[in-house]
Formats: structure tokens, sequence, C-alpha cells
């Protein structure tokens, strides 16, 4: 498995981490979870993001892997 | 009148009346109350069934008795909230029978107990050991009830100073294969939510026995057919290890790439993430 691929894995469950700690920040009933959960999608949002640009120089870098 | 079909008038509608009175009287646990209105429900009872059984023959004498109990038992429970004087002239005041660790021996007398009846009521109480009891007091349903000594009480996350996550109660939303809509709408959801639910884990509405909502949204589902294994929420356990997951992928990109630009942003995120975790951990593994 290449670097590239490896990388948006974890991007992909990263994502995935996100859109369930979203949809328990919506459906819990208790304000301080829900402002704890809101705090953790900030987190992630911002690490999805650098991972989003490495995956960028990755495929500029080594274009025969890009779409993998 | 044939004295049988009296009985039996006398009988019915006494039930419903007396039914009718002892929602007046009020949510009172039975085996804990003040002695004095012990007192009221026996004679109120003693009374409905001498009339029910025409010992007493005259129906008003009967029903004037059962009014004067009642009126005067409801008087007394208004005038104790009013007046604290009234109050513990009537209910009396509890007995510290356990003082520092001491037995007063006085109050011990003074209520009649003797060391044996206070060493069982303890033992209730799990305190099996004298030593261990701080506080004892004696209330006045006659029950005693004990505040142990600080080193000897349950630990609670409190004093283990571990942080875990605020908890509502939780709602009950099918019970016997209906749909509660109150419970439902007080949580924000609706019946559409509840069937896509059931739908995701693979059961009909009819074999539901009792569907619960917990605090964090998850539903809980007991069904009629116990040899169906159904999959209980997993869904936070499953978050918490995605992130560690990521955060050792963080780790490993940033020991192997050799640009150095990258290493710093990977060892950065996943340290964040590290953070994220311990926030998460009483949320979502507590």
């Amino acid at each position: 498995m290449t670097v590239v691929s490896q990388v948006k894995q974890t991007l992909a469950s990263l994502k995935g981490v996100q859109g369930t700690l979203r949809l328990y920040s919506t459906q819990t009933r208790d304000k301080e979870t829900e402002s704890v959960f809101l705090e953790a999608l900030e987190t992630t949002e911002a690490i999805i993001q650098d991972l989003e640009k490495r995956i960028q120089v990755l495929e500029f870098q080594e274009p025969q892997y890009k779409g993998n | 009148m044939q004295l049988w079909m009296q009985v039996l008038i006398r009988s019915l509608s006494l039930f419903i009346l007396i039914i009718f009175l002892a929602r007046i009287l009020g949510k009172r646990n039975i085996a804990r109350v003040p002695p004095y209105r012990f007192i009221i429900y026996h004679v109120l009872a003693i009374i409905a069934a001498l009339i029910s059984v025409n010992v007493i023959p005259n129906l008003v004498n009967g029903l004037i008795a059962i009014g004067v109990w009642v009126i005067f038992s409801i008087a007394v429970d208004y005038l104790s909230m009013k007046s604290k004087w009234f109050h513990d002239l009537i209910h009396g005041k509890e007995t510290v029978l356990i003082k520092h660790g001491k037995i007063m021996e006085e109050n011990l007398q003074k209520e009649r107990l003797t060391g044996e009846e206070l060493l069982r009521e303890l033992r209730y109480k799990d305190a099996f050991n004298l030593a261990d009891v701080e506080f004892a007091v004696l209330e006045n349903t006659g029950d005693i009830n004990v505040f142990l000594k600080s080193d000897k009480k349950p630990v609670t996350p409190h004093d283990l100073s571990i942080k875990v996550a605020p908890q509502a109660e939780p709602q009950t939303v099918i019970l016997d294969g209906n749909i509660l809509n109150e419970p439902l709408a007080s949580l924000g959801l609706n019946r559409e939510w509840l069937c896509i639910q059931l739908e995701n884990m693979g059961v009909s509405l009819d074999n539901v026995f009792l569907g619960q909502v917990d605090s964090s949204g998850d539903l809980y589902l007991d069904l009629f057919d116990d040899a169906i294994e159904l999959p209980q929420p997993k869904v936070k356990e499953m978050v918490y290890a995605n992130i560690e997951k990521s955060q050792a992928n963080l780790m490993t990109f940033a020991l192997e790439t050799e640009d150095k630009e990258a290493k710093a942003m990977y060892t950065k995120n996943a340290e964040k993430l590290k953070e994220l975790m311990e926030k998460l951990e009483p949320y979502l593994l507590r």
C-alpha cells in the first residue's frame, strides 16, 4: 500500500468519526456533552484539512499514484 | 330487602368509596408511615368492613365516622405543612441514637429501644460493625438511618477524581409493542426516527416489549423473542477506537516521512488527537 492511500484511509476514518460525533452532538440531551462534542468536531475538522493538504502535496510529488 | 342484597349493595358501594378515599389520603409508603397515620388507615378499614357486613346497620352513622376520620387526616396534613410547631407535635422529632460514633444510651432508653434492636436495624443498613457508624438517627416512622464514617462509605467517581459524563434519565418510548408518543416528543424525536432505528436493527415493532432511549440518544430494545441476539449499541466505543487508530496512524506517518514540514504537521495533529481522546473518554467510554 502506498503512502498516499494510507493517508487517505486515515482521512476517511477521521471523517467517519466526525460524522458520528456530529450525530451525537445533535441527539444528546445534555448541554455540557453537546459542547464537548462540538469542540471535538472543530479539532477533527482542523486535522482533516491538514491531511487533505498533505494528500494534495503527495499526489503532486508522485502523480503516478494519483487516484489510488 | 333481603339481608344478602343489603350486604351486596353496601359492599359494592363501599369498595368504590374506599378506593376513592385511599386516593384522597395521598401517596404514602404504607410500611413507612408515622404511627398516627397507621391508626387512621386501620380505623377506616375497620369501619368500612363493619358497614359492609351490616354490623353497623345505620349507614349514615358509618359514613359520618368515615368522613370525620378522612377530613381530620387531611386537615392534620395541611396544618403540619403550614406550621412547624404542629408538625413536631403530631409527627414527633427524630431521635439521634449514635453521634460521633458513640451510642447515646439515654436517647435509646427514652425510645425504649434495646441494644439488640439497634444492632439489628444497623445490620439492615449493612453496618455490621458499630465502629463504621458515625451517626444514626431514629426517624419518626421508626426507621433507623445510618451515616457511615467517611472512610467506610462506598467509593464514588468523585472520590477517585474520575470525570464521568452527565446523564439524564432514560425515556421509555416503546412498551408492549406500542409507540409512546409523549416521551418520544419530549426527546425531540418522532415516529419516523424510531421506525428507521428499528429497521436498522432489523426488528419489527410488534416484537419489541420495551424500548428505551438513553440520554445520549441511543435506543435499547428488549424483544419478546429472546432467541434473537440483538446487537446492542456500541457506536461510541467504535468512535473512540477509530480515533485511537487514526492517532496511531498519524504517529506512524510522522516517523516514516522525511519531509520536515510534514513531520511537524503529523506530530502536531497526533498530539491534538491524543488530547481529544482524553477529553472524550468520559463521554464515549463511561
